[in-house]
């Protein structure tokens, strides 16, 4: 991400592959691993209700290309870690504020102007063009309502909408637009809605890897 | 601009107007009740989605349109409140609700009388309101009895009249015979709960919930889905009053639901007593109800906000007001809560019904003693999802990450990813104490979607008495999440001084026209025509959840109403 390039599909594929070079230590890694790739098998990504960085419905080209990498740096994606762009998250949000969270459109208008707005100032480029390790101070600074030029909305408002935004975006249903083939759901082992556990499901102490996966 | 006669009008068709729909349409007494909602079936909810039913608030008012203002003390401004936690369609909460159904404790009727018994009166914090209410344990017991049976409540019975039981909740008051329907099955959060607290030497059980166990009156059990708390049930299997006594008011042929209808004034007359209700229609009509008996039972904002609202020459202060206490009192549980994540094995919490699911009651009430300690009354301990509600939206919203990791970035997503099945919450639910100062009223600036002023609430809960009792339980909390073998815990940020679930108060009971709105049937010590049912008289609020007392209170006021009530109408019973 050292790089600059105009385009923003460059800066999505970018995105996406810059942030596998940091992504944290594994804990439990193998239960997981499992749990994911037995998920993943047995749910083919036929459903496609959404597709990764689409948008249109309310943002324009820059102003997605913003959230993409915002969201991004909120929930990266990583080898067998799908992230923010994996999961369609830009894509729920255009969806959202084109009709549920119409009343947020303008916070998100101005949220972004504010938000290039500081970043030109401090560090003379749109958030886009920052490296990620950039981009991580800038959304740290909103996050502790440090960051400058923002009015309304707060820094810290903007930062809780859109974390609060990325994680519908990666977990509500795929019927919304993100959560791209469960990709927020095999993140974290959830098997979606299933309308039926068993007493030997419920007794168990393993991962539950029973597929398949259930939406809408 | 319609006008209608009928013999009882009720306003709202949530965890009481159900009731008393049937039980007074069975009587042969001509019903019409009021809903602001619509009514929805359980084919309704065949989506188990968590964005719209948790995140987005389905099933509950809209917090814009609906609002509902708060501010922590009479100099603060009021602001709207984000999330409106109450029901808003024919069956009010109880579509909604985790369906947990305890009954009180025996000191949870007198928690006065009870502390300075033990304690002194110096106990008792100096601003507090606390007192004994009306009538005991033992007058309700029948009607406990009444609705676990009519509505369907699985449990297992720790004190059967007077026999402790192991297993069950020993520290419950004695009840006539057990659950009708055996407990739910445990989850593994249970399991460990259950082992944890046995280490420690406490008392665990399944919690009581109005969660079929086994197929009943009809209806098929539950399927351990784990949609309950934020979710209609898919299967019918959650007792709510939507699928328990809608369908027995309807067959009464005595029953008219109005839904889509906002009731904005109790008409009364000059002679003192209640004629009936004014209400808005869907299409935005003014109707009117005439009725004999008007039976109040919406949430319990709206139970002052009608009774100041409906205002007259001869009742000045509001319906109902001659002791100047509608309003006052309200209470809220607050929640603290430790999150405790497990390396050697999934939790998997999102199975099983899903709000407080294995339960201890031994910080609960007077059950443990407080000599010495700075706060008087305890909490309710369970295990829970984050939020009540199991999902991921709700894990990754509600569950601080443990000290060390960001809220976001890829040391996040790695907690979720390795955590999101292998975590529990051990929650408390405190028995805040009633304050007068804690009040509701009508906000003189903000108005609802039908111009009438919203509910105002004022109200905090950073107490003394509270905050000791919150620093007491999150150590019990943080031992015991220890004690099931978690590798991790920590606690979850308090928040601020806005009130929390479960709200009680504003027309409080009492034996005392001149200190209390109602008498233990919910009537109107003024106005003998006008009963008001619910979580709003309650004098305070113990630590468990009010819905089944809020209920057996529904049953005893219809026995009432029918036996008592109608041989002498207007009279005082």
């Amino acid at each position: 991400m050292t790089e600059q390039n105009p385009t923003r599909r460059t800066f999505l594929v970018r995105a996406i592959v810059g942030t596998g070079a940091i992504a944290g230590a594994e804990l439990v890694p193998d239960a997981c691993a499992q749990n994911n790739q037995a998920q993943k098998d047995a749910n083919p990504p036929a459903q496609l209700h959404s597709s990764g960085d689409r948008h249109g419905a309310f943002f324009n080209h820059d102003d997605a290309a913003t959230i993409a990498a915002f969201t991004e740096r909120l929930m990266p994606g990583a080898p067998g870690k799908p992230g923010a762009h994996d999961a369609g998250v830009v894509n729920y949000i255009d969806l959202a504020l084109s009709g549920a969270y119409a009343d947020l459109q303008d916070f998100y208008r101005r949220g972004v102007a504010q938000l290039d707005a500081y970043c030109r100032k401090t560090y003379n480029e749109p958030f886009v063009r920052l490296q990620s390790v950039r981009q991580d101070e800038v959304i740290t600074a909103l996050e502790q309502g440090k960051a400058t030029e923002f009015t309304w909305p707060t820094a810290q408002e903007f930062f809780n909408i859109i974390r609060t935004h990325t994680m519908e975006g990666m977990f509500a249903d795929p019927i919304y637009g993100g959560n791209k083939d469960f990709a927020g759901w095999r993140l974290v082992g959830f098997p979606g809605a299933q309308p039926i556990f068993t007493k030997t499901d419920m007794e168990s102490k393993q991962a539950f890897t029973r597929t398949p996966i259930t939406g809408l | 601009m319609a006008t209608e006669k009928t013999d009882v009008v009720i306003v709202g068709m949530g965890a009481v107007g159900g009731i008393l729909a049937a039980e007074l349409g069975k009587a042969g007494m001509k019903v019409i009740g009021m809903e602001r909602g619509p009514r929805l079936t359980t084919a309704d909810f065949s989506g188990q989605d968590e964005l719209r039913y948790f995140q987005r608030q389905d099933l509950r008012p809209n917090a814009k349109r609906q609002p509902v203002t708060w501010r922590p003390n009479a100099n603060a401004n009021a602001k709207p409140l984000p999330v409106l936690n109450y029901g808003n369609q024919a069956g009010g909460g109880t579509v909604h609700y985790g369906a947990v159904s305890w009954r009180f404790h025996e000191d949870d009727f007198r928690p006065r009388s009870q502390t300075i018994e033990r304690y002194g009166a110096s106990a008792i914090p100096k601003d507090s309101s606390l007192v004994d209410w009306p009538l005991t344990y033992a007058e309700l017991e029948p009607f406990y009895d009444r609705a676990e049976y009519e509505l369907g409540v699985s449990g297992k019975a720790g004190n059967l009249q007077g026999r402790k039981i192991e297993g069950g909740n020993v520290f419950e008051a004695p009840r006539r015979r057990e659950h009708p329907l055996p407990a739910l099955l445990a989850d593994q959060s249970g399991f460990i709960f259950e082992d944890g607290a046995r280490k420690l030497g406490y008392h665990p059980f399944s919690t009581p919930r109005a969660i079929i166990s086994q197929s009943y009156r009809g209806r098929t059990s539950c399927t351990y889905c784990g949609f309950c708390q934020s979710f209609g049930c898919h299967v019918g299997a959650k007792s709510s009053i939507l699928v328990t006594k809608l369908p027995e008011a309807d067959a009464t042929g005595n029953f008219k639901l109005l839904t889509g209808t906002m009731c904005f004034r109790v008409n009364s007359d000059n002679s003192g007593r209640v004629t009936g209700v004014s209400y808005y229609g869907a299409d935005g009509s003014n109707n009117t109800i005439e009725a004999e008996l008007v039976v109040l039972a919406p949430f319990i904002y709206d139970n002052t906000r009608l009774l100041l609202l409906s205002k007259t020459k001869k009742f000045p202060n509001g319906l109902a007001n001659s002791s100047g206490q509608v309003g006052k009192h309200l209470m809220a549980h607050i929640t603290p809560r430790v999150f405790a994540t497990f390396d050697d094995r999934f939790v998997n919490i999102y199975m099983g019904p899903s709000a407080q699911k294995h339960s201890l009651d031994d910080f609960n009430a007077d059950n443990f003693d407080h000599s010495g300690l700075p706060f008087i009354r305890g909490a309710q301990i369970s295990v829970s999802p984050a939020d009540l509600e199991a999902g991921p939206i709700g894990a990754a919203i509600s569950m601080n990450p443990p000290p060390g990791i960001p809220r976001w970035g890829a040391s996040y997503r790695d907690f979720l990813s390795n955590y999101f099945a292998r975590y529990a919450a051990v929650v408390a639910q405190t028995e805040n104490l009633p304050y007068g100062d804690q009040t509701i009223d009508l906000d003189p600036s903000v108005h609802d979607q039908w111009g009438l002023p919203a509910p105002r609430l004022t109200y905090d809960w950073r107490r003394p008495n509270e905050l000791a009792r919150i620093e007491f339980m999150l150590v019990k909390l943080e031992e015991l999440a220890a004690a099931m073998g978690a590798t991790r815990v920590w606690r979850s940020p308090l928040g601020s001084g806005a009130p929390g679930a479960h709200h009680e108060g504003g027309t409080r009971m009492g034996d005392n026209p001149k200190t209390s709105v109602v008498n233990r049937y919910g009537q109107s010590w003024d106005i003998p025509n006008l009963f008001i049912i619910g979580s709003s008289t309650f004098p305070s609020m113990s630590g468990f959840n009010p819905t089944l007392t809020i209920q057996a209170f529904a049953y005893m006021s219809a026995d009432a109403i029918v036996n008592r009530y109608r041989k002498s109408p207007g009279r005082l019973i």
